[in-house]
């Protein structure tokens, strides 16, 4: 059981580690997943599909070298967001980033 | 010698207590001593008009600032000041604070503790709408929704309640109101699966008196409106903007919020008491009459804001009249003895209903209300913004016109899928900009007949639409602010800008005007915030932030 949550650490550590997320690696779900909390929670603000930021943050022009920096921003607030890493899991801010970077199909 | 003292000591505590106390008299008749603001609204009839004229259309051009205090928060600022005894009482989320009129000094401030995380179930902005008073006290809300007093002389605590649990999507952004010796607080939250209701507490010890729920439990008339089961617990009906009250009469007139969620595919039915105003007695919450503006309600069309109490003539009698500007785009004339529809005709451009019929009080729903009822994109008008928001009307008895900044714009709207979480949102609408010709304005300043809804003027904006309230004044002057931190005034008769300041952030709150050892002022807090900042916040992105408060008063000839 240890052993598992070790490895599970790891890979955690590594995918937040890793520098720039490759589409063709992210299995599609948890896109989808991620875009169903992007559209509950977050686009009132930054808008339906990532699309019409408004005044918030435009997610489209997020670097996708910096995950660290998005998975921190979520969890603490950033400017006039809220903190959401009492109410987010980690894998939720992971399908969250995963959703940010595939981006929006036209 | 002893007796001496007891009595001057007897004489200190009655003048204390007697300049710090004022009374259910003085509430109700807010507006005849110009020296005090008592209440929201500037009058327990919301008419936010001053019968003073020494600031009007000739002396306008002398108005200046006599003094600005900071408020030291940048969420922005959208209260209403209140006024007593030559002290101005000011709230925002993060302070309450007192200010000594004369010098523009702070005589104390109170700071307000919440959870950094309290703004992800407030849905449109970080805020608060004012403070009220009474008997020594000064009296609140907090965003994590709590009921707190304070004394009116130290700002120091004499009692807090709980109202509700935030993260259950509840939170307190408006003014409480005082009515026949009850303090009254509605609830924010309608955008995160909450059940609405009006609280009615004893002011002097905050014991809780009543709760009156605006979606009714199974078992209780109106839950019938409702499917089985448990969507009347999520039914929204938020409570948000404080009531107006009629003291002759002994009612409170409630504006409730949208239904929830948006999309109203789970909840068939009328869905009472959402989108609706509510007549009740201030002492048990006990509910008089109802009226429902929109039954099935699916676009945010709010009843939430100012109900505006006069007696005006209808078809040549006088009638005891509340007015709203709906979210919708229609403006309501009923009679606030019984509720009864006595006028509801569009002010804006409308798509979603054809009209108000007249002998049912429903809005009949257009070609295109059925569309998105079927799943399909509209463009919808007006959009979720409103034909108006929040930022209160004034009416002036003198011309019996309403005076209030509007708003000309759509959105492209779907519903989509929503399942309900705790403490997240809990809309199921997609919300899209729609394609605006050039040159159109998006928003007014308008004069308004309260029966016909027809225009006396209109003064275009093309830029940003107004997020601030108006007043009116018999100097023939309406005040109010822009978002890029104009403070204005208006010509009454025509609406053209007379003058105007540019303060240090943008204006998204209520003016006030009075006077204080015969001199008139008018005061404002500046502050960019709310829901307009991530609305329109290209434009927007490059004003300064800052919560502050500006007095105004002519300088001498």
């Amino acid at each position: 059981m240890k052993r598992i949550a070790a490895i599970g650490c790891m890979l955690a550590l590594f995918s937040a580690g890793t520098a720039a997320q490759n589409p063709e690696q992210v299995p599609p779900e948890r896109i989808k997943q991620g875009a169903d909390i992007y559209a509950q929670n977050c686009s009132g603000c930054h808008g339906a599909h990532m699309a019409d930021p408004q005044g918030a943050f435009d997610l489209r022009q997020f670097p996708p070298d910096q995950k660290s920096r998005f998975v921190n921003s979520v969890t603490k607030g950033k400017n006039g967001m809220p903190p959401w890493g009492d109410l987010f899991k980690p894998e939720d801010i992971d399908a969250l980033w995963a959703y940010v970077v595939a981006g929006e199909k036209p | 010698m002893m007796k001496r003292i007891a009595l001057a000591t007897t004489f200190f505590f009655l003048a204390t207590t007697l300049a710090f106390s004022q009374t259910l008299d003085e509430l109700k008749n807010d507006g005849k001593n110009t020296d005090n603001v008592l209440t929201y609204g500037m009058g327990y009839h919301q008419h936010r008009f001053s019968t003073l004229k020494r600031i009007n259309k000739q002396t306008v051009k002398r108005l200046v600032p006599v003094w600005n205090v900071s408020l030291n928060s940048s969420y922005g600022e959208q209260a209403q000041p209140l006024v007593y005894d030559g002290v101005i009482y000011v709230t925002d989320a993060e302070y309450t604070v007192a200010i000594d009129i004369d010098t523009g000094k702070q005589i104390w401030r109170t700071p307000v503790d919440w959870d950094p995380a309290t703004p992800r179930v407030v849905c449109c902005g970080v805020s608060n709408k004012g403070p009220a008073i009474y008997n020594g006290k000064v009296f609140r809300g907090t965003l994590d929704a709590f009921v707190v007093a304070l004394d009116m002389k130290t700002g120091k605590q004499i009692w807090k309640q709980k109202v509700a649990e935030w993260k259950d999507g509840y939170s307190i952004t408006g003014a409480p109101l005082v009515a026949n010796g009850v303090l009254i607080t509605g609830i924010s939250g309608a955008e995160f699966g909450i059940r609405g209701f009006l609280d009615g507490w004893d002011p002097d010890t905050g014991k809780h008196l009543w709760r009156r729920y605006t979606i009714p439990a199974p078992g209780e008339k109106g839950n019938e409106t409702w499917p089985a089961g448990d969507a009347y617990l999520r039914g929204g009906g938020s409570t948000w903007v404080t009531g107006s009250y009629d003291p002759d009469l002994d009612l409170v007139y409630w504006g409730v919020g949208n239904a929830g969620p948006w999309n109203p595919g789970g909840r068939a039915g009328d869905n009472l008491y959402t989108a609706s105003v509510l007549a009740l007695k201030p002492q048990t919450g006990e509910m008089v009459w109802y009226y429902q503006l929109v039954p099935n309600e699916m676009f945010d069309l709010d009843a939430s804001w100012e109900w505006i109490l006069a007696d005006i003539n209808v078809e040549g009698a006088k009638r005891k009249v509340m007015m709203h500007f709906s979210r919708g785009g229609f403006l309501y004339v009923l009679d606030r003895t019984n509720g009864k529809l006595l006028s509801a005709k569009p002010f804006e451009k409308v798509n979603w209903a054809t009209h108000v019929d007249m002998a049912t009080g429903r809005p009949v729903e257009s070609d295109m209300a059925q569309k998105v009822r079927a799943g399909e994109q509209i463009e919808l008008w007006p959009g979720q913004w409103g034909a108006k928001n929040w930022p209160h009307a004034a009416f002036n008895p003198d011309t019996g016109l309403l005076y209030a900044n509007t708003m000309h714009a759509s959105r492209l709207i779907r519903f989509v899928p929503v399942e309900y979480k705790p403490g997240q949102r809990y809309a199921g609408l997609e919300n899209l900009p729609a394609p605006r010709p050039p040159n159109e304005p998006i928003a007014h300043v308008d004069a308004i007949d309260p029966m016909t809804a027809t225009h006396k003027w209109r003064a275009p904006i093309l830029d940003i639409p107004h997020y601030a309230a108006v007043i009116a004044t018999a100097g023939g002057l309406l005040f109010t602010g822009k978002e890029t931190g104009e403070f204005i005034a208006l010509d009454i008769n025509t609406g053209k800008t007379l003058w105007q300041f540019q303060t240090g952030s943008g204006i998204n709150a209520q003016p006030i005007t009075f006077t204080h050892k015969g001199r008139q002022y008018v005061v404002v807090q500046s502050g960019l915030g709310g829901v307009n900042v991530v609305r329109m916040g290209e434009q927007l992105k490059n004003v300064p932030r800052g919560g502050s408060v500006w007095a105004f008063a002519l300088m001498p000839e």
